[in-house]
């Protein structure tokens, strides 16, 4: 006997798994499916860019506004000077077409390596209620490019930050059909507590998040 | 109101001062307290170690001497727990026995639970003067939720000053039987306890729960404070403590 | 060696003590704050807790929709029915790959499995990342002693000596440096690892997704990089849908470390396309039984709802006292305590359920709402049904409940033993307390045991009510 058929069988005996209650509980698990109801959210009313921007600041990353696309590699590249990092970095193929060069900025749009400092990215969405990023993988929009470098800067469309993650997911499954590969929610630089439960800023990801909010009115 | 009072093997044994001093609460809030004479333990012990049969033998018995009572009262969060959440789970198949438990369990009250919601007692006759810290013990606490009632009838005491200690709702380390099958680890979750009631600076720890204080009094006196006072919340609102030595 | 004993040698641990004081009042106190956030957490603990029902009381159903998704996603599903089966399937996956460096992330399946011993046995280099997993690594192969914080009883100067003395460096005193060094020695080889290891959070049966909740990243590299991702995780943790899915976000970064939410959360469903240049080629599930099968259904089904964030043993005194290692196996604390005698046997774990207060203050805090004092009790009862535990003690239980059920012959016994006892009080200074109890040295070890009044109620009562 497989192992697979070996547990699922032990499984099955202490369930009383019978024929009939097989079909009956393979229609509830389907109308579970269907319904996919929600549990019990806290209340995110009023403003949500406002809440993003809150929530993000708690969790170390910095955030700024501007007010179109255009503006970002300016904000970008004075955020990169203000903390003496590198002006080289990569970014996302989409994002490739702001005018990066015009901010002093030298940015390639391809995947980023081991030894790439500054990392640029948009995201799918946003969520209020924790201040997180979400980025869906693809082609275009690959993981590592947020995980990889030393710094990571995210470019979130105001439109695109909702309440909460039960919203994210309706959105992906309206716009994507299925999920991607990878979904990455992202809530600020990595960290770790493992030593004396202290709080380092750091560990394997990146050290710094820098997100900058297009179209909302901070 | 006709109360049966459960006095608890441990006050029974050793410090009977308690049994009257609930006694006497009672009855000055009115109510007709009786006694049956044949109580001995309400199952507990014999519960926690896995010994069903002896817990069932014992909650039966005990039904059957309250069962005539409208109120069953006990001066500890920890019996007065078991007969209310953990009777029903002894009656086993039999329905009528099960019925029959679940009425006593839903009559059944820890003493100052018992005098805050059920009596509404107001004329707390003790005159303790003196600064105390409150131990919630916790069946009182986590079963029973046990927590303002003490310190609503300690605050009709003028003369008592009371400070809470950090961690009060932290576990003694009694634990019943645990006390003696792992000594050394129930005493150094008490000298924690300890600690918090001497960081305090309180004349007296008072508590629900004799067990608990039995613990916490033995765990003080061998770490050399022969000051602080231990004392059980019916002796201090009965009056039968006057205050710092 | 017993619970008992190891707990003895953790009590005179003077380091352990410090550390353990220090740990203690930041994981509750970091949950306390935390759980306010959530504007009703008990209903939402009560939300976790049914979902989590839902998926265990058709575990079959939806553990068959996870196989059915996650294979139509690219991926492989396989079944491990103890640790020895998960060695060899991930033996088996590495030698089919030509994996020769494994990097791992955090995964108590490994441990139960001792998968990192079996790995460098066959010749593979396995790679902890997790910090504090690395820290045990190189310390050679200490187990954890907690299952989110596993250096939760080690302190910074320990830490540094062991750098000091593996990566042949300077020793550095500051936690912020030792973490950094840590990233610049595990960063190669996140870079050039052939397979990554991880366990898993939950499995979305809806999707054939892992999902992920991790801190520092590493989990993200160990599941982005490398061309082979081996999941390992027990069959209990599969839950319906994405929706249930961030229910349990709320209730368990909370319970476990007081964040709102991990800093990172991955859901990974699949292999990478030919066209993405990051992901997996080949993607692994190794579901596990290792006990767990037995559990569905039964007396201790409701421990299998456990989502794993250490706020019980957070919040135990026996754990706060002790620390992890006195459990001596996986899962310390309270989970621990049910989890060993279920998985390795009853008559191995003699002491654990017994090593309880059963205060309940872990079952208060428990995100799903699992009836931990319960099921200790439960297995108490377990243990005399099989005669585990020492006759003294049954035969003392059984006499005094005999004895409490003659109230004739109680009295008098009481009455004895009182009087005994308030004798054995005076020692001619005080006769307040006893030092020494000949028949509960367990107790007079380390306390006094107060001298009782010398008197029963029952029989003061009587007099009373016979002047009266």
């Amino acid at each position: 006997m497989s192992s697979r058929e070996d547990i699922l069988g032990r499984v099955r005996a202490h369930l009383g798994r019978t024929e009939s209650n097989a079909t009956s509980g393979r229609a509830a698990l389907d109308a579970y499916l269907k319904a996919r109801p929600q549990g019990p959210r806290p209340r995110i009313g009023g403003d949500l860019v406002a809440r993003f921007r809150a929530k993000s600041e708690l969790l170390s990353s910095t955030v700024e506004d501007v007010a179109t696309a255009n503006e970002v590699p300016q904000a970008v590249a004075r955020y990169l000077t203000a903390h003496r990092l590198s002006s080289q970095a990569v970014c996302w193929p989409g994002l490739a077409a702001l005018p990066w060069g015009q901010a002093g900025m030298e940015v390639a749009a391809r995947p980023a390596t081991g030894s790439d400092l500054i990392g640029i990215t948009g995201c799918f969405c946003a969520l209020a209620e924790t201040g997180t990023l979400m980025l869906c993988s693809s082609p275009d929009t690959p993981a590592a490019m947020s995980l990889l470098p030393e710094t990571h800067i995210a470019i979130v469309p105001a439109r695109r930050i909702l309440a909460g993650m039960e919203d994210a997911w309706n959105l992906a499954r309206a716009e994507l059909g299925e999920v991607p590969r990878a979904v990455n929610f992202i809530s600020g630089p990595s960290r770790t507590g493992d030593i004396e439960q202290t709080i380092v800023l750091g560990a394997h990801g990146p050290y710094r998040v820098h997100i900058v909010i297009v179209g909302g009115e901070g | 109101m006709r109360v049966g009072l459960f006095v608890t093997c441990l006050v029974d044994m050793m410090r009977p001062r308690i049994g009257f001093a609930a006694l006497k609460l009672l009855e000055a809030a009115g109510c007709e307290v009786v006694v049956p004479t044949g109580q001995t333990c309400c199952g507990q012990p014999a519960y926690n170690s896995g010994d069903r049969e002896s817990a069932r033998a014992l909650a039966i018995k005990l039904l059957e001497e309250f069962e005539s009572c409208e109120y069953v009262v006990a001066p500890s969060g920890s019996c007065a727990g078991m007969i209310r959440t953990h009777y029903a789970d002894l009656a086993g198949e039999s329905e009528a026995l099960a019925r029959r438990m679940a009425a006593l369990s839903s009559r059944t009250y820890e003493l100052t639970d018992f005098l805050v919601n059920v009596a509404k007692f107001d004329k707390v006759p003790g005159d303790y003067q003196g600064s105390i810290t409150y131990h919630d013990s916790c069946s009182g606490l986590r079963e029973l939720g046990v927590k303002t009632q003490p310190r609503a009838l300690l605050a009709q005491m003028p003369g008592v000053a009371l400070h809470e200690m950090e961690g009060a709702e932290e576990c003694c380390g009694f634990g019943g039987a645990f006390s003696v099958k792992f000594g050394e680890l129930s005493a150094a979750i008490a000298e924690k306890k300890c600690d918090c009631i001497r960081a305090t600076g309180s004349d007296a720890i008072v508590g629900g729960d004799l067990g608990c204080l039995l613990n916490i009094e033995g765990k003080l006196r061998r770490m050399g404070d022969d000051e602080t006072q231990v004392l059980h919340v019916a002796e201090v609102l009965a009056g039968d403590a006057k205050g710092a030595r | 060696m017993h619970f008992k004993a190891r707990a003895g040698q953790k009590l005179a641990d003077v380091l352990l003590q410090e550390n353990l004081g220090k740990a203690k009042s930041k994981f509750v106190g970091m949950r306390a704050k935390a759980i306010v956030e959530v504007d009703d957490f008990e209903a939402t603990r009560e939300a976790g807790k049914v979902l989590r029902n839902r998926a265990l009381d058709d575990l079959d159903l939806w553990l068959e929709q996870f196989e059915q998704q996650a294979t139509r996603r690219g991926a492989n599903v396989l079944w491990a029915r103890d640790g020895t089966e998960i060695c060899r399937l991930v033996i088996d996956i590495a030698r089919r790959h030509g994996v020769k460096k494994v990097t791992k992330s955090k995964s108590m399946l490994s441990e139960e499995a001792g998968l990192n011993l079996a790995l460098e046995a066959a010749g593979i280099q396995p790679v902890e990342t997790d910090l504090g997993e690395y820290i045990l690594q190189i310390n050679d192969n200490e187990p954890p002693s907690h299952i989110i914080a596993p250096v939760f009883h080690k302190s910074k100067e320990e830490v540094s000596a062991l750098f000091a003395r593996t990566h042949q460096r300077p020793a550095l005193t500051d936690i912020q440096a030792l973490t950094r060094e840590a990233r610049e020695v595990l960063r190669p080889h996140f870079l050039s690892a052939d397979m990554g290891i991880s366990g898993g959070n939950f499995l979305v049966a809806e999707t054939g997704s892992v999902a992920l909740v991790t801190n520092e990243g590493n989990g993200r590299m160990v599941t982005t990089l490398p061309k082979v991702h081996v999941v390992i995780t027990g069959v209990e943790k599969v839950i319906p849908t994405l929706e249930d899915l961030a229910t349990l976000m709320r209730l368990l970064p909370r319970s476990a470390t007081g964040q709102s939410i991990s800093n990172y959360f991955s859901l990974l469903t699949g292999v990478k396309k030919p066209e993405e240049s990051d992901g997996p080629e080949h993607l692994y599930f190794i579901l596990v039984d290792n006990g767990r099968a037995d559990m569905v259904g039964g007396e201790f089904a409701e421990m299998l709802r456990c989502i794993r964030c250490g706020a019980c043993m957070n919040h135990c005194p026996v754990y706060q006292t002790v620390g992890g290692h006195a459990y001596g196996w996986v899962y310390p604390g309270p989970m621990g305590s049910i989890l060993t005698p279920l998985f390795t046997g009853l008559e191995n774990a003699i002491d654990l359920p017994q090593a309880a207060t059963l205060c309940n203050q872990c079952g208060v805090v428990c995100p799903v709402k699992i009836p931990l004092p319960d099921l200790l009790r439960r297995l108490r009862e377990k243990q005399m049904e099989r005669r585990l535990r020492p006759l003294k003690e049954i035969l003392a239980l059984k006499i005094w409940a005999w004895v409490a059920r003659h109230p004739g012959l109680y009295a008098l016994g009481t009455r004895i033993a009182v009087r005994y006892l308030k004798w054995l009080a005076h020692d001619g200074v005080r006769n307040d307390r006893i030092r020494i109890l000949g028949m509960a040295t367990e107790w007079t070890r380390g306390r006094d045991f107060p001298a009782p009044e010398g008197r029963t109620f029952r029989e003061l009562y009587a007099a009373r009510k016979g002047q009266a």
